[in-house]
């Protein structure tokens, strides 16, 4: 892919570069500004050491180009590190110091069942054992008012107690501490003076919301990382520094902002969702060069798969995150967290989920999941399970020759075998019926799970165009792309390393949220100005020192708010000149707007209150432009050939011409049905769309709806 | 398979979708619902019917009060108005607890959907409703005095509201905002999923929607009769105590498998009583088919053709199937029992099934009062006890069963009332010993802070009669309530005023198997969290703590 050149590059230091540690490889993605051209690389991921795999992986995409470190202007750098740690159970020893009567909150959590009906169900084990929760006197009114003065001796006497064991990291997390942060940041200087060298990360810091659970989860699971994640980092700044990069490292966050690397290593729980973020900013930048702002971005692996939605070139965000889900993807079963990140939902089945007959006879995707090694039967490692894979060779959609880029052959009567086994012959039907039905139920989940997820946003999934992205993404997405009325799907040229590409294109940006509830009739407009504009000086001061210039900064504030009684909240942007004015008429008005928007009607009699603030402050986003690409490959035939493939009972299987997808131009179009082979995945085009490869490459598939 | 008219493929699509639009109906209403037990407890339940009022699809989190409740409600609403009468854009509802749910607070709409102008399904909810007017109280002798009964009518006539009936609701209820909010986020839940509902009919070409749902039935139906037949012939009994008030009260239960045939018979129980935790049949029957459905069936959705092999009988005039107008606020006092009573009547015969007793029926307590600008105000808090423990697993602390109700923050609920939680923390040696552990209960405190009093009401079960264990587990620890450290009855209503603390200890849950089959490195874990204390040790495990460390 070639991009157009950025407007302000720098000639001495032309190269931007964006890194994915993902599980098992690391990607990585070039950027010469100068002449717009992007580089490819992947290495495998070191998980001893991941900094070793992207040292790696860095000099080697420079060596291929004849550059060294020196001419680097940016690495930006994405991680499932963070993630990895929490799933894994690596990080440090955690204490946690909480208010009197409440050092089993962690434990105790929301007293609720994931599942209502499984009696055998287990709850996530706390990362601070029992033993090293701790409560102190103290006590705030919800207010923030002091009503109990903070015990230091009580906390001189816990600080002692951990500073004589080999706890590293503490988590202090007292009640209403997000009203008034006073007794949190006194117990931080307490630790600081009687057991220094520890980590300590105070709630009011780390995420200042309501919710004692949610908010001491949260400030527990950045400690927890907090020293795993800073020498991680100094190993992988002493390691470019010393390849001869001479500037700063930036790290992609959860919610698709960038920032420095101190800031990073303060919040490194902001880093849990990286690596999917950077693929949902890809996204938004491929559809906007395709012409689409209102994207639905779905990322399909082996074992489970993720959507989001982008809207008017955004993606949507939350704060609500879980990390560590104990059952499968089961929302409920995880670590909850409060973080700032792009809204995804994920789902458990990808191509490598197991099918099975279920109890009431049906087919059933998932949630048992073919690990990589025996892997699908089609792998012929000894599997025998039936996979959506096995079922996707044989309905035709994968090559046997060709997955992989042909590294890998896939053995289609052990996948037939596998099909008959577990589906065909226990419903009496054939082996393609029996992929076939596999194929329909692992894509309706999807669907399903899609819609749901546009519904909760508001939106109509058939008003946007479909991104797919992941190895499994591009072979399922035409077929559920037709399930949702979606009209269009975008397959990128990139797909493979979408996650490293995003890094590229995202912003520097730092989000703020601050809790304060209050009725929207008695709230003090002065303070509210004092604090936000607090957030937004101390966001513009993160970014002027990562270089970013004073008149670039774009400032957004958005307030939470909902009507009184009610306990789920709708987000509204709030202009400066109405908080300025203290106008509640007005801030009451883009909430209602929000509300209708949302849920199709207000209550204009029942008073509204504001529940939290959000203050996002970015730089510029990195200007890029796909119009002058051209063509990598050589002018070699595109058509390799052509297979049956199999699109439903009603069409059976259909002569289908194949095609390389590196050897298409620009302009090119197809009929439908047409597959189209990469190294890393395959698209599968239906009967009757037509598709087209745009000047940026990407292949634009228009789907038929009647 | 049963039918030749759909494949397993499209019967497997279909029943996918409709299971999730009843998922995505109970989330639109939660999100704009005004009521803390709706949106915090999912206090709640979505489901469709058939034209027939057979249910085939439910919300699948929903509390068990309301499994196959909502097919005999709305039996009972076209006795009133038959399908012949009803318009599109009308809604039903009613609250009468000997139809519904076995209590007042539980409301009950259904709304018919027209296609072609015939009456093809009905979509209905039902949803708790904190207040409902009256005096509900522990002291009830009949369900006259426990509120407002909505007897089957229609709150909104072809898209209008009924203002008839709203202004009833209006006149009686102490929160009627509140309660109000809550309807009409159905009525809008409702407005999004019919036309769902006919796209998805649209979609997978189904003309007769029954026909659909005859196959689903079948399905479930199949499901179930098979994990019933995989267990031995035979008859099996438990019992089990409740504290009751005045005197224990005892409910009996056999559990008789014949074939694929199951049928549990309460004949023996304690004959209903002029208090209000009499379990009216529908609640009964609710409880008893989700403890089969967890311990035959967990995995498979929720629809009437799971209980068709399921016969459930209790003789007219006892605590599980009272006449009326027996009282039945607290009618989970008695339901809650159920899934328990059967679990020890199943353990020797499917002991890889079933749990040992959970600390509940669950805990709650009700604050009614002033706050300090005027405000009248009536909040209710949920404390589950310990977990029951499992054939293979301790059970988890404080985790909801059978109700599944979680609980509400501290900083949202201080931010309500004018209470502070002093203390919320698990209590050590409440879990039951066993070779498996009983999860540990918790202790809840509230202080006041205003100077208008606070009218508090429990009615707390587990305090004479704690969580048995089960298979050689030792019962978890029994709760207790206190008022300023002494000790208070568990069914009681009382004023506390500024700087009173009240005390709840929730009951623990049962041991499963003999303690002494207890790993060794489990009781050492247990001693140095401090949630088993070095003394219980030596005694329930015989376990010298020695060096180990206990600071519970």
């Amino acid at each position: 892919m070639i991009l157009t050149p950025v407007k302000r590059n720098l000639m001495d230091k032309p190269y931007r570069i964006g890194v994915d540690i993902g599980g098992t490889f690391t990607d990585i993605v070039m950027l010469d500004t100068r002449s717009g051209r992007l580089y490819n690389e992947k290495v495998l991921t070191t998980p001893d050491d991941p900094s070793a795999g992207v040292l790696t992986g860095v000099a080697s995409i420079l060596k291929a180009n004849d550059a060294t470190a020196h001419a680097v202007n940016q690495i930006i750098h994405g991680t499932t590190l963070v993630a990895n740690a929490i799933i894994e159970r690596r990080g440090a020893k955690v204490a946690l110091v909480t208010t009197k009567g409440f050092r089993d909150i962690l434990e105790i959590g929301t007293e609720g069942r994931y599942d209502s009906y499984d009696l055998f169900i287990d709850m996530p084990e706390p990362l601070v054992p029992r033993r090293w929760r701790f409560d102190v006197p103290e006590r705030l009114s919800p207010e923030g008012h002091v009503l109990t003065p903070l015990d230091e001796n009580a906390v001189v006497a816990v600080a002692k107690e951990i500073a004589k064991s080999d706890v590293t990291a503490v988590a202090i997390s007292l009640l209403h501490s997000f009203q008034n942060p006073s007794h949190e940041q006194r117990v931080l200087e307490i630790f600081q003076q009687e057991a220094p060298g520890l980590a300590v990360c105070i709630s009011s810091d780390v995420m200042p919301e309501i919710g004692e659970y949610e908010r001491a989860s949260t400030t527990v699971c950045n400690a927890y990382v907090l020293a795993l994640f800073k020498s991680y980092l100094e190993r992988l700044t002493a390691g470019l520094r010393d390849s001869g990069f001479e500037k700063d490292l930036f790290l992609m966050l959860s919610d698709g902002g960038t920032v420095h690397e101190e800031t990073a290593a303060a919040y490194p729980i902001r880093l849990v969702q990286s690596g999917p973020a950077g693929g949902v900013q890809a996204t938004s930048v491929i559809g906007a060069l395709a012409g689409e702002s209102n994207i639905f971005c779905f990322d399909m692996g082996g074992t489970t798969a993720k959507a989001s939605l982008i809207e008017n070139g955004e993606p949507m965000r939350s704060t609500e995150f879980e990390v560590a889900r104990v059952y499968r993807a089961k929302k409920g079963s995880g670590l909850p967290l409060r973080v700032p990140v792009i809204e995804m939902i994920e789902i458990g089945a990808g191509g490598g989920s197991i099918a099975t007959i279920n109890k009431l006879g049906l087919v059933q995707v998932g949630p048992e999941s073919s690990s990589a090694y025996p892997g699908p039967a089609c792998y012929a490692q000894g599997g025998t399970d039936a996979t959506v894979t096995d079922a996707d060779l044989i309905l035709g959609y994968l090559g046997a020759d060709s997955f992989l880029g042909g590294d890998m052959s896939l053995d289609v009567d052990a996948a037939t075998k596998a099909l008959e086994l577990n589906i065909a012959e226990p419903l009496g039907i054939s082996a393609v019926d029996a992929a076939w039905a596999i194929h329909e139920t692992v894509n309706e989940s999807m669907a399903q799970a899609a819609s749901i997820h546009a519904l909760e946003k508001a939106q109509r999934i058939s008003d946007y165009a479909m991104i797919p992205i992941g190895g499994a993404g591009p072979v399922h997405a035409c077929n559920i792309g037709l399930k949702l009325s979606v009209p269009r799907v975008i397959c990128p040229s990139s797909a493979g390393v979408a996650s490293a590409l995003g890094f590229l294109v995202s912003p520097l940006a730092f989000t703020f949220v601050q809790g304060g509830l209050v009725s929207l009739d008695a709230a003090d407009f002065e303070s509210i100005r004092t604090m936000l504009s607090r957030m937004e000086e101390k966001g513009k001061e993160l970014l002027s020192s990562a270089g970013t210039a004073q008149d670039d900064f774009k400032v957004e504030l958005l307030v939470s708010m909902r009507y009184l009684g009610q306990g789920y909240n709708v987000e509204a942007p709030v202009g400066s000149e109405i908080l300025a004015a203290d106008d509640r008429t007005s801030v009451r008005g883009v909430f209602e707007k929000a509300y209708m928007f949302q849920y199709g009607r207000i209550e204009p009699d029942v008073p509204v209150e504001i529940v939290s603030w959000r203050v996002v402050v970015s730089g510029p986003a990195p200007v890029i432009d796909l119009s002058g690409a051209r063509p990598t490959a050589s002018d070699s035939e595109a058509r390799k050939g052509e297979r049956e493939v199999y699109f439903g009972p009603a069409k059976g299987f259909v002569k289908t011409p194949i095609f390389d997808r590196y050897c298409l131009t620009p302009g090119e179009s197809f009929g439908g049905p047409s597959i189209f082979e990469e190294r890393e995945s395959t698209t599968v085009v239906p009967p009757g769309a037509n598709s087209k490869i745009d000047d940026a490459l990407n292949l634009v598939v228009e789907l038929p709806h009647d | 398979m049963n039918s030749v008219k759909f494949s397993a493929l499209k019967v497997g699509l279909t029943w996918q979708r409709l299971d999730s639009l009843m998922d995505e109906t109970a989330y639109t209403f939660v999100r704009t619902s005004f009521s803390s037990v709706v949106r915090d407890n999912w206090d709640l339940a979505v489901s469709l019917m058939d034209s027939r009022g057979r249910q085939f699809a439910q919300s699948s989190r929903s509390v068990p009060s309301f499994i196959g409740t909502m097919p005999s409600t709305l039996a009972v609403m076209l006795q009133r108005y038959p399908t012949s009468e009803l318009k599109s854009g009308d809604i039903l509802i009613s609250n009468d607890g000997y139809h519904g749910t076995g209590h007042l607070n539980d409301i009950t709409m259904a709304r018919p959907i027209f296609k072609d102008g015939q009456v093809i399904a009905f979509i209905g909810s039902v949803f708790h409703s904190v207040d409902i007017g009256g005096a509900p109280s522990v002291n009830a002798r009949d369900s006259y005095e426990e509120g407002l009964t909505i007897p089957v009518a229609k709150i909104v006539r072809e898209d209008v509201e009924n203002e008839d009936v709203i202004a009833f609701l209006t006149e009686n209820l102490r929160a009627p905002e509140e309660t109000l909010g809550d309807i009409r986020a159905q009525f809008a839940a409702y407005d999004m999923a019919i036309p769902r509902l006919l796209k998805i009919l649209e979609d997978e070409q189904i003309e007769d929607l029954d026909e659909m749902v005859d196959e689903i039935l079948n399905r479930s139906e199949k499901a179930m009769r098979q994990a019933i037949e995989a267990v031995e012939n035979g008859s099996y009994y438990g019992e089990i105590q409740l504290d009751g008030f005045d005197e224990p009260l005892k409910i009996c239960c056999e559990v008789s498998i014949s074939g694929s045939e199951l049928t549990i018979d309460y004949t023996g129980t304690s004959p209903q009583i002029d208090k209000p935790i009499n379990s009216v049949m529908n609640y009964t029957r609710a409880y008893s088919a989700y403890a089969i459905k967890s311990a035959f069936d967990a995995s498979t959705p929720n629809n009437d053709g799971s209980f068709r092999p399921i016969t459930i009988k209790a003789p007219e005039g006892c605590l599980v199937n009272p006449k009326r107008p027996a009282p039945i606020w607290a009618r989970h006092l008695t339901g809650h029992y159920l899934p328990p009573v059967i679990f020890s009547a199943l353990a020797n015969i499917m002991p890889e099934q079933v749990i040992a007793d959970c600390g509940s029926p669950i805990w709650n307590v009700y604050f009614a009062g002033k706050q300090p600008d005027g405000q009248r105000f009536m909040k209710m808090f949920f404390m589950n006890g310990g977990h029951g423990a499992r054939p293979h697993q301790d059970g988890p602390a404080c985790l909801s069963f059978p109700s599944n109700i979680t609980t509400l923050p501290i900083e949202q609920f201080e931010n309500s009332v004018p209470l502070l939680v002093t203390e919320k923390s698990l209590i050590p040696d409440s879990g039951g010993a066993g070779q498996y552990r009983g999860g540990p209960a918790q202790r809840v405190s509230f202080k006041a802070t205003a100077d208008n009093p606070v009218t508090m009401t429990i009615r707390h079960e587990r305090v004479i009669f704690p969580p048995r264990g089960l298979l050689g587990g030792k019962a978890g620890a029994a709760g207790t309530d206190y008022l300023n450290g002494d000790r208070i009855p568990a069914k009681v209503r009382l004023d506390i005023q500024r700087d009173d603390v009240v005390t709840f200890d929730t009951p623990g849950g049962g041991g499963f198997g003999p303690p002494v089959d207890r790993d060794a490195d489990k009781i050492r874990s247990d001693v140095e969290s401090g949630l088993v204390t070095a003394a219980s040790a030596k005694r329930d495990y015989d376990f010298d703590a020695g060096e180990a460390k206990s600071d519970g």
